[in-house]
C-alpha cells in the first residue's frame, strides 16, 4: 500500500509533556506531487516535518517514507530537509556550504554546480554567507537540501522572510523539480502559496481538518478562496 | 540621563536570571564550592616534607643532629639506612634523606663536617624546608659546643631536577598539557553548541550521517588544532621558557595529545548538557576548576587531606599531570609502571568519553 506513496503517516500522535502536538494525524503523499502542509503557527507542522525526517518517534501510529518505516537511516539518503530557519555555516562560503552537505550525502562532482545554478547562486558561489541577504541565504539553504537529487524534498516554511520575486522564483523551482520527478512536502501558513500545490493537508491543533486538492477543499468548505475555506473549516475543528 | 530607563534595564536583567535557574545555581553555589575546596586543600595538607636520616657516625655528632632534626617544625623525620635511602626517594615516601658518614665526628674535629644530602628534587619547594632544618640543627650544634668553629659543608646530590630547578620547571610540566586541556575544552564545546544553535546539527541528523561519524568527524577536527596547539605549547616552554625537560619530547607531545583530545571529546560529551553556549560556558568553573585544584599541580596529591586524594584518584587530570611531570621532571619513559598506569587512565578516559558523546548525541536534538 505505501509502495505508491512517498509519505504514507498512519494515525500518528506526539506529545511534548502535557502538549499534544500531533493527535492522530493520518495523510498520504504520492510521488511527484507538491504536498502543501497548510496551518497556522504551532499547528504541529514542524513536528510532522520532524517525524518525516527521524528526527523525532512518534508515540502511537506509524511513518513510512520511501517504503522505510521512521526512523530509519537508510531512507535519508534520499530525502533533502530544508529547516525553518537557513541552517547554513555562515563562516564557510556558497559552495562550501552546499559541497559539505553533498559530501555528507555521498554526492560529489558535477552535483554542486547543478544545484548552484538551479538556486540561481551560481555566480555568488564564492561569496561567504555570512555577507548574503537574507534571501539568498534561503537559496543557499534550498541548495544544500536538493544538491544530492532527493526523491523527497521536505521543505518547512520555505518562503517565510522572503520578497515577493523570489518566491514566485522558488515555486517555479519546486515546480520543475516536481516534474521532473520529486515528491516536495512543503510546509507554510501562507494561503496564497496553498494554491501552487498539487494537495494540501490542512493542519490545527495536531489534527487534519481536510485533505484534498486546492479545489477540492474549496468546495468542501463551500467557500471562493482557500483563505476563507481554512477559516470556515479551522472553525469547525477547534478544540473543545 | 532617566532613572526609569536604567531601572529597566536592571529590572529586565534580574527578570532573566530568575527563570535561568541553573546560572543562578552556579552563580551562588560555584563559589563556596570553589572557596570550600581550596580551604580544605591549603588548611588540611600535610605539606611538612619527611626527611630519612641515616646516622652512620661512631663518634656523638651525628645523633646530636640527628635529634635537633628531629625537633624541627619544617620537616619531619625518619630513621633510615643510608642503603635504602634513594629507592624511599623514588617512591615518594621521602623528600630528602641525609647521610651522616662513619667519620663524621671525627671530621668535626678538625672543624670541617659533610653530611650527605640526598634531594628527591622534583618539587622545589621541599628542598628549601630541607636544608633551612639542617642549617638550624647545625646552629644548635654549634651553640653547644661554642668557640670550636665549625664549618659545614654538606654535599648536595639531586635525584632529579638539580640546583638550577625552579618553580616554573616544576609547574611547567603540568601547565603544558593543563592548558592545551583547558583551551581545547571551551573552543570544542562552544563550537559544538553554536551547530546546535544555528540549526545545522539538526540538518545533520536528518541526513545519512551516523551518529558516531559526527563525533568522530567532529574530534578529528579538532584534533588537528588541537595538536598544532599542543606542540607551539611545547615547543615554547622546552625552547623560549627553558623549563626543565629529563625525558623524551615525543612522550611529552603523546600525553599532550591524549590531553588535547580528551578535552576535544569532553567538550561534545558537556554540550548535550546545555542549549546555548552560555550554559556551556558555566561548565567552565565546574568542570575545570576542581580539577585544577584536585590533579596535583598545585599540591601534591599525596599531602591532600585524605578524602579529597579519593577524588583526585578518579580525576583523569591528575594522571595527565603525573605522566608529564615523571617524563619531564624524572625523566621517565614507557618502561616505568607509573607512567604505563598514567597513560592508560588517560587513554581509558578518552574511549569513555568518545562512547559517552556517541550515545547522547540524539537526546537532545528536537
Amino acid at each position: 500500500m505505501s509502495e505508491s506513496f512517498a509519505v504514507d503517516v498512519e494515525n500518528v500522535a506526539k506529545s511534548f509533556g502535557s502538549v499534544k502536538a500531533l493527535d492522530g494525524v493520518t495523510l498520504q503523499v504520492r510521488q511527484g506531487e507538491i504536498y502543501g502542509l497548510l496551518g497556522p503557527n504551532g499547528a504541529g507542522k514542524t513536528t510532522l516535518i520532524r517525524l518525516l525526517v527521524g528526527l523525532l518517534e512518534a508515540h502511537a501510529g506509524t511513518v513510512t517514507v520511501l517504503s522505510h518505516r521512521m526512523p530509519d537511516v537508510g531512507a535519508l539518503r534520499h530525502v533533502g530537509y530544508m529547516t525553518q530557519q537557513a541552517a547554513l555555516y555562515p563562516g564557510l562560503s556558497v559552495e562550501e556550504n552546499v559541497r559539505f552537505f553533498a559530501a555528507i550525502n555521498g554526492v560529489e562532482g558535477d552535483a554542486v554546480k547543478e544545484a548552484l545554478e538551479l538556486v540561481h547562486l551560481y555566480e555568488r558561489r564564492d561569496s561567504v554567507v555570512s555577507t548574503l541577504s537574507g534571501g539568498m541565504r534561503t537559496r543557499c539553504s534550498l541548495g544544500c537540501a536538493l544538491v544530492h537529487k532527493p526523491q523527497l524534498l521536505l521543505l518547512d516554511e520555505p518562503t517565510v522572510g522572503v520578497d515577493p520575486q523570489l518566491r514566485v522564483q522558488l515555486w517555479e523551482d519546486f515546480r520543475r523539480m516536481a516534474e521532473a520527478g520529486t515528491t516536495i512536502v512543503v510546509s507554510s501558513h501562507v494561503m496564497d502559496e496553498a494554491d501552487r500545490c498539487q494537495r494540501l493537508g490542512l493542519i490545527q491543533y495536531g489534527k487534519v481538518l481536510a485533505e484534498g486538492s486546492p479545489s477540492e477543499i474549496r468546495a468542501l468548505a463551500g467557500t471562493r478562496n482557500l483563505e476563507d475555506a481554512f477559516l470556515k473549516l479551522a472553525g469547525a475543528g477547534s478544540p473543545s | 540621563m532617566s532613572g526609569h530607563r536604567v531601572a529597566a534595564i536592571t529590572r529586565r536583567l534580574l527578570q532573566q536570571f530568575r527563570r535561568d535557574r541553573r546560572t543562578l545555581a552556579l552563580l551562588f553555589v560555584a563559589p563556596i564550592v570553589i572557596l570550600g575546596l581550596l580551604g580544605y586543600l591549603i588548611r588540611g595538607s600535610a605539606s611538612i616534607p619527611t626527611v630519612g636520616i641515616a646516622n652512620e657516625d661512631q663518634g656523638p655528632i651525628g645523633a646530636t643532629i640527628a635529634t635537633a632534626l628531629a625537633r624541627s617544625s619544617v620537616i619531619s623525620t625518619a630513621t633510615i639506612n643510608a642503603s635504602d635511602g634513594d629507592a624511599k626517594l623514588k617512591d615518594g615516601s621521602l623528600a630528602a634523606y641525609i647521610v651522616f658518614p662513619v667519620d663524621f665526628s671525627r671530621l668535626a674535629q678538625s672543624g670541617t663536617v659533610t653530611p650527605e644530602v640526598h634531594l628527591e628534587g622534583s618539587q622545589p619547594g621541599t628542598t628549601a624546608p630541607v636544608l633551612q632544618a639542617l642549617q638550624q640543627a647545625l646552629l644548635s650544634l654549634a651553640a653547644q659546643a661554642p668557640g670550636q668553629g665549625l664549618h659545614v659543608q654538606p654535599t648536595l646530590t639531586y635525584m632529579y631536577g638539580g640546583p638550577g630547578f625552579d618553580t616554573l620547571d616544576y609547574f611547567g610540566a603540568a601547565f603544558i598539557g593543563l592548558i592545551v586541556f583547558f583551551l581545547v575544552f571551551v573552543i570544542t564545546i562552544v563550537s559544538f553548541l553554536n551547530e546546535r544553535s544555528l540549526g545545522t546539527l539538526e540538518r545533520l541528523m536528518a541526513s545519512p550521517l551516523r551518529r558516531g561519524e559526527i563525533v568522530l568527524g567532529y574530534m578529528l577536527g579538532f584534533s588537528v588544532l588541537a595538536l598544532i596547539q599542543a606542540a607551539e605549547v611545547l615547543i615554547f616552554a622546552l625552547a623560549v621558557l627553558k623549563v626543565h625537560n629529563a625525558g623524551n619530547v615525543g612522550l611529552i607531545f603523546g600525553i599532550e595529545a591524549l590531553m588535547a583530545i580528551g578535552a576535544v571529546n569532553l567538550g561534545i560529551f558537556l554540550s548535550m548538557f546545555a542549549r546555548t553556549e552560555f550554559q556551556a560556558v558555566q561548565f567552565i568553573p565546574l568542570v575545570i576548576v576542581p580539577q585544577f585544584l584536585l590533579s596535583g599541580i598545585l599540591f601534591p596529591v599525596s599531602s591532600e587531606p585524605k578524602p579529597l586524594q579519593v577524588l583526585s584518584d578518579v580525576l583523569p587530570l591528575t594522571y595527565a599531570v603525573n605522566g608529564l611531570r615523571d617524563v619531564m621532571v624524572k625523566g621517565a619513559d614507557l618502561t616505568w609502571g607509573s607512567l604505563q598506569l598514567d597513560i592508560s587512565v588517560v587513554l581509558a578516559f578518552v574511549i569513555v568519553l568518545i562512547v559517552a558523546g556517541t550515545a547522547t548525541l540524539r537526546r537532545r536534538i528536537a
